[in-house]
């Protein structure tokens, strides 16, 4: 029978073989890079449930202001509650809730660089209504009798559900 | 806010189709059907029937859009010269101000029903 000593050498040999022959076959920096791999894909994972708008948000506009406030420049024209205030952010829904293809379309001024701005105004669907940050801002704002033009219409239009939840401004580019 | 058309300054065709179209019709004109009919290809058939250069502005989106006759003759071309490319004729008369003008007031009381008469008399 072998004594403890013995066994604990084995074991040691073992481990040594096996680590060696392991550092043969791998990089340290192929590690590193699945590694960071990983991680990365943990990263996004949760950005996966989030639908984005329909609309591409133009990019390069600098902007200044609370997101959170109805007086923040993209939401001149907005009627309805912020998703940035219901975790989703300026042009993304909160996760779980549809972003609507169809808009309604406005233009805002940027007061950093004082151009015009077509914004879209995409409801997000398929939730109950968040109840944080509504905001009534008319600017361009049509009675309901010109229905394209109106922002208190619901815009769940096309989406599986017509709850409305809340609603993002897209940049759509310089007006 | 940029100011509505004061008929002087030139009108940005893409900028006023995405204010003023491209809420429901999306940027690219595939629209939402059926809820909201594409305005892709096929609108290049449709002006060369009788009557069908007058229905792309006498429908409701078009002739009720709070637009002057200007802006939505710019419209009317900018999309057919940008999505329908495919269909329209080769010596293809953009549609004039003055056509919008004499077209836009006739009210189309069912246009679903004017639309599928129009579209029988296209041969594909």
């Amino acid at each position: 029978m072998k004594s403890t000593a013995e066994i604990l050498a084995r074991i040691d040999q073992l481990t040594q073989n096996t680590s060696r022959s392991l550092a043969q076959l791998s990089s340290r920096r192929s590690f590193i890079g699945k590694i960071g791999s990983v991680l990365v894909g943990a990263s996004l994972l949760p950005l996966l449930p989030v639908a984005r708008a329909a609309t591409g948000e133009a990019r390069g506009v600098n902007e200044l202001g609370d997101d959170q406030s109805c007086e923040y420049w993209r939401y001149c024209a907005l009627g309805g509650t912020l998703c940035t205030c219901c975790g989703g952010s300026v042009n993304q829904c909160p996760p779980g809730a549809e972003p609507s293809p169809i808009s309604w379309v406005g233009t805002c001024r940027n007061p950093v660089d004082g151009k015009d701005y077509l914004i879209s105004y995409n409801d997000c669907c398929g939730k109950a209504v968040c109840a944080c940050c509504f905001c009534h801002n008319a600017e361009r704002d049509l009675p309901v009798y010109s229905p394209a033009k109106a922002n208190d219409i619901l815009w769940c239009f096309g989406t599986e559900s017509q709850a409305y939840h809340c609603t993002v401004a897209v940049v759509m580019g310089e007006a | 806010m940029s100011s509505a058309d004061d008929g002087q300054r030139p009108i940005d065709p893409r900028v006023a189709y995405i204010l003023h179209c491209a809420g429901c019709h999306l940027p690219d004109g595939t629209g939402t059907p059926p809820e909201v009919p594409g305005l892709r290809d096929d609108l290049g058939k449709i002006v060369q029937v009788p009557g069908g250069r007058g229905y792309l502005v006498r429908v409701p989106g078009a002739s009720q859009a709070p637009i002057n006759d200007r802006e939505l003759t710019v419209i009317v071309n900018y999309i057919l010269n940008e999505f329908n490319a495919t269909t329209l004729p080769e010596q293809f008369t953009p549609i004039s101000e003055k056509e919008v003008a004499e077209q836009r007031p006739k009210t189309l009381a069912d246009p679903l029903k004017y639309r599928a008469e129009l579209w029988e008399q296209i041969d594909y």
